[in-house]
């Protein structure tokens, strides 16, 4: 009878702590907030937060063109467009200086900020303004098998090699236009010629902002010349003029049409070795960006989380931001095509073979630089239209480099006094 | 006795035309609020704006008086966004008048099947303008593309051609897609008045002899200019408005790009919210004035004297 009782007791206490203990664990419970990603995103997201919180998600997802739009639009209203956003490295010096979004340097813990060696990018006066998820870099992507078939044997590590190869290439007809640069008037088009600055041994801007690519022996002038030569050599489409990089890796490098993706993005070897996805599924590696003194350089171009002050649910917000980067769930999402920002998890996908390209990803990871030592300026965006708009012309034929350059120069200098 | 009845009726009338001012005054309310609190106040909003610095990466919102407008002088990109805007005009208004009336005599003409011919022709106006954009797009283009592919068909040389390369081309490729689907409109309004136009009108002229290009010159054309003028101001402010078509075709291109495209950048992109705001103002005005004198020919084609 004692025995009974003792059970039915411990029975009833623990039905009356059990929803106390887990409240505990999950203390934001209840809540419900509102998430805005670039698409496409995995479609378990939402479903896994909440079992982990207890926290319902509403994820809404825009191609990357149209977030920004929603975001200034809201933002500048003073309304909060989700209460978690998509927050790209481009923006971060107008984002910073409009005062948008919450530092998170007191809720996001120092290892955390220590493993993800990008967000020294979205960190503007000692504000933490968003958390890397997508360890975007650039690397060069190659169709191996159409190497192997032209005959080339070792994989380029300087420009003329790099020239050589897709020369061959389509002398051998395995392709009409070996290399993939995207020449249209928008972002692509920029930062490829960005990552051939690079390429060439230069930067962009000295520590003052003084342009450093003016001259036909600077490594921005060269490279745009490289861009027009590879055109010219019928290296590039002529098409290439209205196409943006995704285009350009969607329907042209995932259908065997191109051998070499130039600014190519490392989340996309997922994308590309899927046959689900990609007519070259098991033909495309990274190589480490041939440069030309043969010595690799590249530079991040990550894409982080952030929570907009005018967001009501900062608390929950701020939740989904830890576990959307924690290390289980980026190891986890690099089977979406999301590279993962945390050094711990890029190597333990490393380590078990997971990582395609894994040895080439890990090496170049170390040789990124950001794109501008003193952080995105608030110009970016007329900086970059001025150079996509200028590299478009050229392509068409409209101007010479030499305009060319004088044109970015002339409008990064009015949009910095503006 | 009489006296007092007049001055009942006088009363009962008072009373009567104040009723009806009221209810005149209640049937206008609805539609005078919602003019002003979403047309006049926003624009006197905007106009008030205009004059300040809204840029919310710097703080405060001094007023800087003119300075957005005279800017506009020396910013080179807008003056060739203008251009282009300015050529889209010119090419969409003068086709889609010219066609829509000949499309809308056309169509007068046919006698059977006429509805189902009219909700064919109206189908590119109701689709949205980025659909429009996007199936040109796929006709524009260069490798598979059906444009390129009917040429090479008749054997001549644009397997390859890239057609946004080149800035004339370019500029005609983005006014065709607009002339497509703002051209039913012109075709429906302009049939419309077509379809009012008195048989008898006809059948004398017939008795007297004229011939069909001579009843369309003497009689359908003169009657249908009002209508013609009210299709010309929806073109050209359409016109006007012109973005969906360049920026799906060729994004931010400036051989393309229209004026709209240039405030959308200077607004969401670079952040000059006041800037855009001027732009926006200039645009609604030279697009008023252009409007103003197919209105005003309006007015003198149809007043009643």
């Amino acid at each position: 009878m004692r025995a009974l009782i003792l059970s039915t007791v411990a029975l009833a206490t623990l039905a009356v702590a059990a929803p106390a203990l887990a409240d505990d664990a999950k203390p934001l419970a209840g809540k419900s907030i509102t998430v805005l990603l670039p698409s496409p995103q995995a479609p378990n997201i939402a479903a896994d937060f909440e079992k982990d919180t207890g926290i319902h998600v509403d994820l809404q997802t825009l191609s990357w063109d149209d977030i920004r739009p929603k975001l200034v639009t809201a933002l500048i209203a003073g309304t909060a467009p989700a209460d978690v956003t998509e927050f790209d490295w481009s923006w971060t010096g107008q984002f910073a200086a409009a005062d948008w979004y919450l530092p998170l340097n007191d809720v996001i813990d120092k290892d955390t900020v220590a493993d993800i060696g990008v967000a020294k990018i979205f960190t503007v006066n000692g504000n933490l303004l968003g958390v890397p998820y997508t360890n975007d870099f650039r690397v060069m992507l190659v169709n191996k098998k159409h190497f192997a078939d032209a005959g080339i044997t070792k994989m380029p590590t300087t420009l003329d090699e790099l020239v050589a190869d897709a020369k061959q290439i389509k002398a051998k007809g395995i392709t009409q236009y070996p290399i993939g640069l995207p020449l249209s008037p928008t972002e692509g088009a920029s930062t490829s010629w960005y990552l051939l600055t690079k390429a060439e041994g230069g930067d962009l801007f000295d520590k003052d902002w003084k342009p450093l690519f003016l001259t036909p022996d600077s490594a921005g002038y060269k490279a745009m010349a490289l861009e027009l030569q590879l055109l010219k050599d019928g290296l590039v489409d002529p098409a290439s003029t209205g196409l943006k990089d995704s285009q350009i890796n969607d329907n042209y490098f995932a259908k065997g049409l191109v051998s070499i993706m130039i600014s190519g993005e490392p989340g996309r070897l997922g994308q590309f070795n899927d046959p689900k996805q990609s007519q070259v599924a098991g033909q495309v590696a990274a190589i480490l960006v041939p440069t030309a003194s043969g010595q690799t350089r590249s530079y991040g171009l990550p894409e982080a989380l952030g929570v907009p002050r005018v967001s009501q649910n900062q608390d929950a917000a701020i939740a989904f931001v830890k576990w959307f980067t924690s290390k289980h769930f980026q190891i986890e999402n690099y089977a979406n095509g999301v590279l993962p920002t945390r050094t711990s998890a890029l190597d333990e996908l490393n380590k078990a073979g997971k990582l395609a390209s894994g040895d080439v990803l890990v090496a170049q990871s170390k040789t990124v630089e950001p794109l501008f030592e003193q952080g995105t300026p608030t110009w970016y965006p007329q900086f970059s239209s001025a150079v996509n708009t200028a590299i478009n012309a050229v392509a068409k034929g409209q101007i010479t480099v030499d305009q060319a350059m004088k044109n970015i120069a002339d409008a990064t200098q009015k949009a910095m006094t503006q | 006795m009489t006296a007092v009845a007049f001055q009942g009726t006088d009363a009962r009338r008072r009373a009567a035309g104040n009723g009806d001012a009221l209810l005149g005054v209640l049937m206008v309310a609805p539609i005078v609020v919602t003019m002003v609190a979403l047309v006049f106040f926003p624009l006197a909003q905007t106009v008030w704006d205009s004059l300040h610095r809204i840029n919310p990466m710097e703080p405060g919102t001094p007023f800087i008086g003119a300075a957005n407008y005279t800017n506009m002088l020396s910013d080179a990109q807008l003056g060739q966004s203008w251009v282009n805007t300015f050529i889209y005009v010119a090419i969409a208004v003068s086709v889609e008048t010219i066609v829509g009336v000949l499309g809308a005599a056309l169509i007068n003409q046919v006698r059977r099947g006429r509805q189902w011919l009219l909700a064919a022709v109206v189908l590119p106006w109701a689709l949205p303008g980025v659909v429009n954009a996007v199936i040109w797009m796929w006709i524009y283009q260069p490798g598979a593309g059906l444009l390129n592919g009917i040429l090479t068909v008749f054997g001549l040389p644009f397997e390859n051609h890239v057609w946004f390369n080149d800035r004339t081309s370019a500029l005609i490729a983005v006014s065709v897609v607009h002339i497509w689907r703002m051209l039913p409109l012109t075709i429906v309004v302009v049939l419309a008045a077509m379809q009012s136009i008195p048989g008898h009108l006809y059948e004398a002229a017939r008795i007297d002899g004229a011939s069909r290009p001579q009843m369309f010159f003497a009689i359908t054309l003169p009657l249908v200019r009002g209508a013609i003028a009210v299709a010309m101001t929806n073109a050209t402010v359409a016109a006007f408005n012109l973005f969906d078509e360049a920026w799906v075709l060729a994004g931010a291109s400036l051989d393309t790009r229209p004026v709209l495209t240039q405030i959308y950048l200077e607004t969401f992109q670079n952040l000059h919210f006041s800037y855009g705001m001027a732009l926006s103002l200039v645009v609604t005005i030279v697009s008023l004035l252009v409007s103003l004198v197919f209105v005003w020919r309006v007015y003198h084609t149809t007043r009643f004297e």
